[in-house]
């Protein structure tokens, strides 16, 4: 079964701004998907409908089979405790003014699950590769990469079953990217990564599947390795002949 | 980088602002409680000669009526201080109340709450006091305080707006929403903590604003009647003798000074050690 | 060959931290020259101090020589025509480095004027609009006119970043500083802009200084690359040479990164 599917989805801001057009997908268990599309290709609108804060005009999506809903709190309660985020921006996506535990803490407070919290806090911050006293520290006493690391923290601190990842590593320099990139992938051992992104090389790297977008509609989507191999859609060419490549 | 070279003497710098701050402040809270139960002078009974200078018996001299004017400041205080935290405190809990609302609120309710911030604000205290008046019925001390309550309010509501829909465009609050946190956490957790500096500095620059404020009221016979001693009241009492007794105007002049400094300067050093992005890292 | 900037033991600090570290680079006429770095690296402070720009607390000493004028210790009245007309740069955000309220016809307008002006040019109204028009179109802008007339906001981010260059090509610079010119573009319109930019550099006959952090969009306009590591120079030379045996560890960490993004686009070309 599907963790999550988007079915026939349209979405305009306004009448005459159609920013979704008929867009369906789904993203299986274990299987990480990469959206790729540039600015004006609807993929923040596509992460706004799967964080709950927008809701599509027409078109359902469905988490576990189970439609979603913003008002049914007992599924609101089960799809945030299933599927959290990571955004771009390292700095503006942590709180300045909390410790790193109680940023990390946050999903566990709020969704109220129970267990110890501390030792949850601890583990989660192993498993993103910070040191045990980060947790008494604030944001800015850190560098970008390791700010990712804590929002990252965060994002599985609840043990969700799906990550979506907004450009999550595109504020980063290349060399700490190649690091959060491997980190996100070992992570996806225990979980599914949804990762939004304009980079081609980023989700090549991460993604077994790839979906492109383009002016809110899907153009092409399958296999990573396929797509990038022979890709069939003109706009997927334009967007693989792009990509500044590393002089042989 | 470039802060950190910097953190260590501001950071001295704040925690002397912050000292001198709370000594000035403490100074005029405890001669404000002093007077609840002591004071050298019995206020409104003759003390000594008219106009007298200052001198040991009396430290800040006599006024016109041979009262000493060092017992009547010390009653200033009191007047001041409750002024000031009485009406900081009603326009701070309308302000910040009305303006997170708004942040908060649909299109068309922020617009209102916009614009009934900006009317209010155009408006002048003086009109406002007097129709508090009118509406209570009485001029008093009560009256002052609702007045100068009331015109923060709006001056708060106004910050508190604009302070909380810059920080509600942050992703840390899309985080806390994706994380499943309730408005009411988004509000508590978040968004106070964040914009808390920021007011806190302006309702200290308020409560200054408000001390100045009653006195001008209270010339008017629209904040607390005789025989309160408000500062306001004593620099006008003394208005007209300024050149033969100097030292009535200056004495309850220096008092409001002292209070507005050490007010500004305990919310500049708050400020400066409640964030943690401006200790010292490491 | 003259150099158009040549910099010697330059160092930046902030009161005792030392953020740019005796750094020497020269740039030849025509040359193409790339500096690499990750944030907080030196390099972006390293092209400020090089048209004279540091940020007031940081002071720089060492030596800087832009078209033949030293740029340390000089005052700024005497650097204000050497930014015109020796040195133009082009930022990563496009959106800031355009006045908001000004129509970019008339951002362009003003630097062709004073160009015009000083190089004892016609400076008539109609001659600099027709200047102002050539070059919208020289950076490949369609329908220059409606461009010209807008303000930045009204625009997509790869034509205001056309626009910036654009304004850079009006001074007729002997060097364009380029930093992190297409971070925020899209990755279609970074390969457009990256080309128009190479095409204009050697069309215009001018040196090209690009900053960046990312290997193969660096690598793609330059011919030779110096990389920098907190406030240091670690490596330099040809970017084939550096990127193929790159000597010091932390050039080879960066190489590792692009070469694991670009196997894993596989042998898609």
């Amino acid at each position: 079964m599907s963790l999550i599917s988007v079915e026939n989805v349209d979405f305009a801001y306004a009448r005459d701004q159609q920013v979704l057009d008929g867009v369906s997908f789904s993203v299986r268990s274990g299987t990480n998907v990469g959206l790729v599309g540039e600015s004006g290709s609807g993929k923040s609108t596509i992460l706004k409908l799967l964080l709950g804060l927008a809701r599509p005009s027409s078109g359902a999506i469905r988490f576990e089979g189970e439609t979603f809903d913003a008002r049914d709190r007992t599924f609101m309660r089960r799809y945030r405790q299933s599927v959290q985020a990571v955004f771009q921006d390292p700095y503006s996506s942590l709180d300045p003014r909390q410790k790193v535990e109680d940023i990390v803490a946050e999903p566990l407070r709020s969704l109220r699950i129970p267990g110890d919290h501390k030792r949850a806090i601890r583990a989660a911050l192993h498993d993103v590769g910070l040191p045990e006293d980060a947790v008494s520290r604030y944001p800015h006493e850190f560098s970008g990469g390791q700010r990712q690391r804590i929002a990252i923290a965060r994002a599985i601190v609840a043990r969700p079953k799906l990550i979506l990842a907004d450009e999550a590593v595109s504020a980063l320099d290349l060399s700490t990217r190649i690091r959060i990139v491997e980190l996100l992938k070992t992570l996806s051992d225990a979980m599914t990564i949804l990762l939004v992104s304009h980079d081609l090389g980023v989700v090549a790297a991460l993604c077994e599947e790839i979906i492109i977008l383009e002016r809110g509609k899907i153009v092409e989507s399958g296999k990573t390795r396929d797509i990038l191999a022979a890709p069939q859609h003109p706009y997927t060419r334009k967007l693989l002949a792009s990509v500044p490549r590393m002089p042989a | 980088m470039t802060a950190v070279a910097a953190t260590e003497p501001r950071r001295m710098r704040a925690s002397l602002t912050l000292s001198v701050g709370i000594v000035l402040v403490g100074l005029h809270v405890v001669v404000a409680l002093l007077t609840l139960v002591w004071t050298p002078y019995d206020p409104a009974g003759m003390a000594g000669g008219r106009l007298e200078g200052p001198s040991l018996a009396h430290w800040a001299g006599t006024d016109r009526l041979g009262r000493d004017l060092f017992t009547q400041i010390m009653i200033g205080s009191r007047i001041a201080l409750t002024v000031g935290a009485g009406a900081v405190g009603i326009g701070a809990l309308i302000g910040v109340t009305l303006g997170i609302l708004a942040a908060f609120a649909t299109r068309f309710l922020d617009d209102v709450l916009a614009a009934a911030f900006d009317i209010l604000i155009a408006f002048p205290t003086l009109l406002l006091a007097m129709l508090v008046v009118a509406a209570t019925d009485s001029a008093s001390l009560f009256s002052a305080i609702l007045a100068l309550g009331l015109a923060i309010s709006a001056i708060v509501g106004r910050l508190t707006r604009i302070l909380a829909k810059r920080v509600l465009e942050m992703d840390y609050i899309t985080a806390a929403r994706t994380a499943g946190t309730s408005w009411a956490g988004i509000v508590f957790i978040h968004l106070l903590p964040n914009i808390w500096p920021t007011l806190l500095v302006n309702f200290a620059l308020q409560f200054g604003l408000a001390v100045i404020a009653e006195a001008s009221l209270s010339y008017l016979g629209l904040g607390a009647p005789p025989p309160n001693a408000s500062w306001g009241r004593l620099l006008q009492e003394a208005q007209g003798t300024v050149y033969t007794a100097p030292f009535g105007a200056i004495a309850p002049g220096l008092a409001l000074v002292t209070l507005v400094i050490g007010m500004n300067m305990l919310a500049d050093g708050l400020r400066d050690i409640g964030d943690p992005t401006r200790r010292r890292s490491r | 060959m003259s150099a158009v900037l040549e910099i010697e033991n330059l160092s930046v600090r902030s009161g005792e931290t030392l953020l740019v570290s005796n750094l020497d680079l020269t740039i030849g006429e025509n040359a193409r020259v790339g500096l690499i770095g990750e944030s907080g690296s030196g390099k972006s402070l390293t092209a400020l101090a090089a048209t004279g720009l540091l940020p007031p607390g940081l002071t720089a000493t060492g030596s800087v020589v832009l078209d033949g004028t030293e740029v340390i210790g000089a005052r700024d009245a005497d650097l204000v025509p050497l930014r015109g007309s020796a040195v133009a740069t082009v930022f990563q955000e496009p959106l800031t480095a355009l006045d908001p309220l000004m129509r970019m016809g008339s951002q362009i307008y003003q630097p062709v004027l004073r160009r015009r002006r000083r190089a004892g040019e016609p400076a008539a109204r109609a001659d600099i609009e027709a200047e102002v028009r050539r070059l919208l179109e020289r950076v490949a802008l369609p329908d220059p006119d409606r461009i010209a007339n807008a303000y930045p906001f009204e625009v997509s981010g790869g034509q205001r970043q056309r626009v910036a260059i654009a304004m850079a090509l009006a001074c007729h610079p002997k060097l364009l500083i380029a930093d992190e010119p297409t971070t925020a573009l899209d990755v279609t319109t970074q390969a457009e802009v990256l080309d128009l930019m190479a095409g204009l550099v050697r069309e215009e006959g001018m040196a090209l200084l690009f900053i960046g952090h990312d290997l193969p969009v660096v690598a793609r306009i330059v011919d030779d690359v110096t990389v920098m590591r907190r406030g240091e120079v670690v490596e330099r030379g040809p970017v084939g040479t550096v990127l193929a045996r790159p000597e010091h560890d932390y050039t080879r960490t960066l190489v590792a990164a692009a070469d694991a993004f670009d196997r894993a686009l596989g042998a898609a070309r």
